[in-house]
C-alpha cells in the first residue's frame, strides 16, 4: 500500500483538534448558585480525573472522520497482481477498416485480414477479461457488447467488412472517452491498423486518452509503401444538349514514395475506354493528364479515369465520376419595349457559363400575357416600368406555387412606388453621378450566398443608380445580400410561398451600373440561375462520408419519398427515412442513385478520401508518445507489442472513494450522536 | 381534587397571596372540621391559685368575692392572641431549585397563618421583614383591613442582603413589647449557636417562639454533574466543589446541622419546624398546627 499524494498526512496534526476540544475545553463549567457555602469545603479533583475525557464514543467518531478524510486526501493505492484484475478490466479490439486498409497484394493478404488475424490472436490470450469488438472508419462502429464468449468476439472480427471511410485517430480517442465516462473499469484498448501518418489529427491534444485507458497499437506494416492514385478528376457535372463545344476533363495522377515512372492513364465510359494516354508521374510527385473530348450519350454515364496497377493498392487506382447529358432548361427574360442590351448580356452571360445548361428565351412585357411560366425554370423581369395586372398575377401565382423569379429594378422601375410581386416599397432613388466618385461600390455582402461568394463579392463593380427599398421587418422581411457602400440594400431575397424571388435594385443593363461589363457577372448570372432552377444540388463527385442533401427548401414541406440506391444495389434507406430524411450519408465508394424527392433523378460518384492513398506511416516515438508510456515500458512490452502476461505485473489501485464513503458513514453517525448530547445538555441546562 | 393545587408550584402561579392563602387555609380547614386543639383562640382553660408575683389584672374577682380566695383565671391561647411572623428576606431565601423559591414559600406560610390569624381567629397579627436590618414593620393590630397590610408587606417584601440575626434582634424587642407568639420564618444559614444566642432573648420576653426552618430539597442535597464551581447568592463567594463531595460529605454536615439546630431549639423553650419546599404548603401547616395543639 502506498500514497500518491503523502504530503496530505501532514493534516493528521489535525487530529489534535478534538482532542483539546473533549479534553480541555470541557473543564470550563458554568458557576452553579447555592444558598450558603456554609457547608461546602473546596475540592479539587486529580489531574487524571478531573480531565477525564468526555463522550469518548462521539470523540473516536470525530477522530475516525479526521483520520480517514487526511487518509483520502493522500489518494492511498494498494498494489494488486494485474491477474485478480483481470476479470474487471475490458479488452476492446479496433480494427482500422478506412479504405487504405484494403492495400494489399491479393483478396485474401489485404492490410484488413493482416489486422484481423492480429485481433484474433489477441483476443485467444486475454484470460477472462470481457472484450469488446469495433470497427474504426471514420466513425468508432462497435460490433459487439463487453461479452467473454471468445468465439462470439472471434465471430464479430472476422465480419467486419472493408470500408472506404478516412480514419482519423482523434475520432477514435473522442470515442474511447465517451465509452471511458460510461465504463469504469479499466480499458486496454488494442489498435490494429496500418497507422497511416494522415489519421493523425491536427493537434495532439485531440487524441488524449483518460487515465483508466491503455493503449496498445498493433501496427500491420512497419514502413511506407510506394503508392500511386488518380487523386483528381475535373469534369462537368452536367453537360447540356448537342453541345458543340468539346467537354474537357483534366486528371490529376499523384505518387507518394513512388520513384518517377510511366503510367498509362485511361478514361472509361459506361464500361468501355475511350482514351488511353500515357504519363510521366515524377517522383513522388503528381502529374496532369488531359482528355480533351468526353462524349456522353443522354441521361447518366459512369465514368471512370483509371491508372494501370502497379502497386500495393490497386483499390485507389480510379477515380468516378457521374455525367449526366440533357436538354437545356428554359429561362424567360421579359423587358420593356426596346430595351436589348439586358437580353444580350443576361443571354451571354448564360450562355458562357453554364455550358449551355440553360437557353435564354428574351419577350417585351406586352407579349408576356401568354406565356405560361410554369414551363419556365425561372423568369427574370428585366427593369419593367409597368407590369399588366394579368401578367403580375400570373407571376405571383407562379412564384407562390414554387417557381423563381429574378426581377432586375432599374430607372424604368424607379418611376413606381412598389416593386411589383416582390411587394417592397421603393423610398427613393439613388443618382450616384451627382456624388463625387460619380458611382458607388458594394459596401458589405453575404459571403455565403452562391451568386457572391463565386462572385469575387462583386468587388470592383461600379453602380451609377440604384432603388432604396425598404426591406421591410418581421417575418416578410426580405433577406439583404448585398448592400451598397451608403448601405443601400441592392440584392435581396424575398420567400414568397413555396417560391423565391430575388431583387437587384439596380439594371441589367450597362446603363445603371458596369456590371455586365464586369467579369463578376458571369458567375453571378450562373449562379443565381442554378439557385433558381434548383439545380445547385446537381453534381458528378463526392467524398466518401460526405453528406447529400435530399430535400431541397422548395420540397421540404411537401411528403413525398426520396429513393436511394447504393453501390451494390440496395436501398439503404427505410420507408420511414425515405419519407423524411433530410440529406443522406455516402459511406461507399461507388455509384448512388438518387430519386429527389422533386422528381429529379441524379446520379453521385463517390470516391474515397485521397488522404487515404498516402500509405506513409506514424513514426513509433509518435506512437509510443499517443499510448503514454516511455522507453522502459516499451521494454515491458512482449513481442508482437503484446503487454506481458497480466500476472506478472502490479498495478496500483487506488482507493480512495471508498475511503470518502467511510467518511460520510462516519460524519453522519456523529452528527446524529452530537445532536443527541446536544439535546441532553439543554435538558440539563 | 383540592390538594393538586395545593402544590407550591400551583400556588405560585396564583398572583394573589389572599387568595393562595384563603385556598391553603379553607383546604385543611374544611379538611380537619372542629378540632379543640387548634388554634390561637382564648378560651377558657383553667383556675391556677395566686401566687405573689402574679399579675394582679388577671385575678377572677367573682370567684375571690364568692370564696374569699385569690384565683387567677387561665385562658388557652392567652399569651399567642398576638401574632407576629418575622420573615427572613436575605438573598439566600430567593434559591429554589424547582418551580417555587425559599422567598415565595415563606411568603404563601406567612400569609396562610395571618389569614388563620385574623380571619379565623380575630387575633393579632404583625409582620416584620428582615435581613441583616430591618426592612419593614407593620405592627400588630386587629383592625379593619390589617389583613390587607400584611398581605401587601408580604408582597413588597424582596430579597436583598445577607441574613444577620444579632443585628436586627434588638430592635425586635423593642418593637415587641407586648407578649405574643413570634414565628420566625427562615432558611437560618448560621450557626445554632448563634441563632439562638440572637433568638433567646424574645422567649424570655414571654413570648412563644417558633422557627420555620424553610430549605430548597437541593439545599438538602444538592446535584452537581461532575466538579462544579458554587457561588454563595449572599457573598458571591466562589468554591470549586467535587461531586463526591457533595454526594457523601455534605449531606451529613447539613444533617448535623439541622438536628443541633432543632435540639438547641427546643431545649432553649421554641418551637421547630422544617419545612421543605417541595412538600405541599396545606399538609405541612396542618401537620404544624395538629402538632401543636398536641403539644399544649
Amino acid at each position: 500500500m502506498g500514497f500518491f499524494a503523502p504530503w496530505f498526512l501532514a493534516g493528521l496534526a489535525g487530529l489534535a483538534l478534538p482532542l483539546y476540544l473533549h479534553l480541555l475545553k470541557k473543564q470550563t463549567t458554568v458557576p452553579k448558585p447555592v444558598s450558603s457555602l456554609m457547608f461546602f469545603e473546596a475540592r479539587t479533583q486529580s489531574s487524571t480525573r478531573h480531565r477525564r475525557l468526555r463522550y469518548l464514543l462521539l470523540l473516536a467518531l470525530r477522530l475516525l472522520v479526521l483520520l480517514l478524510l487526511i487518509f483520502a486526501f493522500a489518494n492511498p493505492f494498494i498494489n494488486r497482481n494485474a491477474a485478480a484484475l483481470a476479470s474487471n478490466r475490458l479488452v476492446l479490439l479496433v480494427i482500422d477498416n478506412s479504405f487504405s486498409m484494403r492495400a494489399g497484394t491479393g483478396l485474401s493478404d489485404t492490410r484488413l485480414a493482416e489486422a484481423k488475424t492480429e485481433a484474433l490472436k489477441v483476443l485467444s490470450g486475454k484470460g477472462a477479461a470481457r472484450g469488446q469488438v469495433a470497427a474504426f472508419g471514420s466513425q468508432l462502429r462497435l460490433m459487439t457488447q463487453p461479452i467473454e464468449d471468445e468465439s462470439a468476439l472471434r465471430a464479430a472480427a472476422q465480419a467486419i467488412p472493408p470500408g472506404d471511410a478516412h480514419g482519423n485517430f482523434a475520432e477514435l480517442a473522442r470515442a474511447v472517452r465517451a465509452m471511458a465516462e460510461s465504463v469504469h473499469t479499466p480499458i486496454e484498448v488494442h489498435l490494429f491498423s496500418d497507422m497511416q501518418r494522415g489519421q493523425l489529427s491536427a493537434t495532439f491534444s485531440d487524441m488524449a486518452l483518460p487515465a483508466n485507458v491503455t493503449l496498445v497499437t498493433h501496427p500491420v506494416v512497419s514502413k511506407a509503401q510506394p503508392n500511386w492514385t488518380v487523386e483528381s478528376v475535373d469534369a462537368p457535372g452536367q453537360v447540356w444538349g448537342k453541345d458543340l463545344k468539346p467537354v474537357h476533363i483534366q486528371a490529376v495522377i499523384a505518387g507518394y514514395g513512388t520513384p518517377a515512372a510511366q503510367r498509362t492513364v485511361s478514361l472509361v465510359v459506361n464500361g468501355k475506354t475511350t482514351a488511353t494516354k500515357p504519363v510521366t508521374v515524377p517522383a513522388n510527385g503528381r502529374a496532369t493528364v488531359d482528355f480533351p473530348a468526353l462524349e456522353v450519350p443522354y441521361g447518366f454515364s459512369k465514368c471512370e479515369v483509371k491508372i494501370d496497377s502497379a502497386d500495393v493498392f490497386p483499390a485507389d487506382d480510379l477515380h468516378r465520376f457521374a455525367v449526366e447529358r440533357s436538354d437545356p432548361q428554359k429561362v424567360l427574360l421579359i423587358h420593356n419595349y426596346g430595351d436589348t442590351r439586358s437580353p444580350f448580356y443576361v443571354g451571354a452571360a448564360l450562355s458562357a457559363a453554364a455550358q449551355s445548361a440553360f437557353m435564354l428565351e428574351s419577350i417585351n412585357v406586352n407579349e408576356a400575357a401568354d406565356r405560361k411560366p410554369s414551363n419556365y425554370a425561372f423568369i427574370v423581369l428585366s427593369d419593367v416600368n409597368s407590369v399588366p395586372s394579368l401578367l403580375e398575377n400570373s407571376l405571383t401565382q407562379y412564384v407562390k406555387a414554387g417557381g423563381s423569379l429574378l426581377i432586375a429594378a432599374g430607372t424604368a422601375a424607379g418611376a413606381r412606388s412598389q416593386i411589383p410581386i416582390f411587394g417592397a416599397h421603393i423610398v427613393e432613388t439613388r443618382d450616384y453621378n451627382r456624388v463625387p466618385d460619380r458611382y458607388m461600390a458594394v459596401g458589405s455582402s453575404d459571403s455565403s450566398y452562391p451568386a457572391v461568394a463565386k462572385a469575387e463579392g462583386w468587388l470592383g463593380v461600379k453602380f451609377f443608380y440604384a432603388l432604396n427599398v425598404d426591406p421591410g421587418t418581421g417575418a416578410d422581411a426580405a433577406r439583404v445580400i448585398v448592400r451598397l457602400g451608403d448601405q443601400t440594400p441592392l440584392l435581396m431575397e424575398k420567400r414568397l410561398g413555396e417560391g423565391r424571388v430575388v431583387l437587384l435594385a439596380s439594371g441589367l443593363d450597362n446603363l445603371t451600373n458596369d456590371f455586365p461589363l464586369h467579369p463578376a457577372f458571369v458567375p453571378f448570372i450562373e449562379q443565381t440561375a442554378r439557385y433558381l432552377a434548383g439545380s445547385q444540388l446537381e453534381g458528378g463527385a463526392r467524398p466518401v462520408d460526405a453528406y447529400l442533401d435530399l430535400r431541397t427548401a422548395k420540397t421540404q414541406a411537401q411528403d413525398q419519398s426520396v429513393e436511394v440506391t447504393d453501390p451494390d444495389g440496395k436501398r439503404p434507406l427505410t420507408l420511414k427515412e425515405a419519407a423524411s430524411a433530410q440529406s443522406f450519408q455516402l459511406t461507399e465508394a461507388g455509384y448512388y442513385q438518387l430519386r429527389l424527392a422533386d422528381g429529379h433523378q441524379n446520379e453521385v460518384a463517390v470516391n474515397p478520401d485521397p488522404r487515404e492513398s498516402n500509405l506513409d506511416v506514424i513514426p513509433d516515438d509518435v506512437l509510443a508518445l499517443w499510448q503514454g508510456k516511455g522507453a522502459s515500458q516499451q521494454a515491458a512490452a512482449g513481442p508482437n507489442g503484446l503487454p506481458v502476461p497480466a500476472a506478472a505485473q502490479k498495478i496500483p489501485q487506488t482507493f480512495w472513494w471508498y475511503v470518502m464513503l467511510l467518511v460520510l458513514a462516519c460524519a453522519l453517525a456523529e452528527s446524529v450522536l452530537a445532536s443527541r448530547y446536544l439535546g441532553t445538555q439543554r435538558e440539563e441546562s | 381534587m383540592l390538594q393538586r393545587f395545593l402544590d407550591p408550584s400551583v400556588l405560585a402561579g396564583i398572583s394573589s397571596l389572599e387568595l393562595v392563602a384563603r385556598t391553603v387555609v379553607d383546604g385543611f380547614v374544611s379538611g380537619l372540621h372542629r378540632s379543640p386543639d387548634f388554634g390561637f383562640s382564648q378560651e377558657f382553660a383553667e383556675y391556677r391559685a395566686y401566687n405573689p408575683g402574679d399579675d394582679l389584672r388577671h385575678i377572677d374577682w367573682n370567684v375571690y368575692a364568692r370564696t374569699e380566695r385569690m384565683y387567677l383565671k387561665r385562658f388557652r391561647g392567652e399569651t399567642n392572641s398576638l401574632l407576629t411572623v418575622l420573615l427572613d428576606a436575605s438573598n439566600s431565601m430567593l434559591f429554589g431549585s424547582h418551580g417555587v423559591n425559599k422567598m415565595d414559600y415563606a411568603r404563601y406560610l406567612a400569609a396562610s397563618l395571618f389569614y388563620l390569624a385574623i380571619h379565623g381567629q380575630r387575633d393579632a397579627a404583625g409582620l416584620i421583614t428582615f435581613d441583616d436590618e430591618i426592612r419593614d414593620f407593620i405592627r400588630p393590630s386587629t383592625r379593619q383591613g390589617q389583613l390587607h397590610r400584611l398581605l401587601a408587606g408580604l408582597e413588597h417584601a424582596e430579597a436583598r442582603a445577607r441574613t444577620d440575626f444579632s443585628k436586627p434582634m434588638r430592635y425586635f424587642q423593642e418593637l415587641l413589647k407586648r407578649r405574643g407568639m413570634v414565628l420566625i420564618v427562615s432558611d437560618f444559614w448560621e450557626s445554632p449557636e448563634s441563632i439562638i444566642r440572637s433568638i433567646e432573648p424574645l422567649r424570655f420576653h414571654g413570648n412563644e417562639v417558633v422557627l420555620f426552618h424553610v430549605l430548597d430539597p437541593e439545599d438538602v442535597r444538592p446535584k452537581l454533574n461532575g466538579p462544579s464551581i458554587l457561588v454563595d447568592l449572599e457573598t458571591n463567594q466562589q468554591l470549586k466543589v467535587t461531586q463526591d463531595y457533595a454526594k457523601k460529605e455534605y449531606p451529613e454536615k447539613i444533617a448535623a446541622h439541622l438536628a443541633d439546630l432543632r435540639d438547641r431549639t427546643q431545649a432553649a423553650g421554641m418551637g421547630y419546624y422544617l419545612l421543605m419546599t417541595d412538600r405541599p404548603l396545606d399538609s405541612a401547616l396542618r401537620e404544624y398546627l395538629t402538632l401543636r395543639g398536641a403539644r399544649k
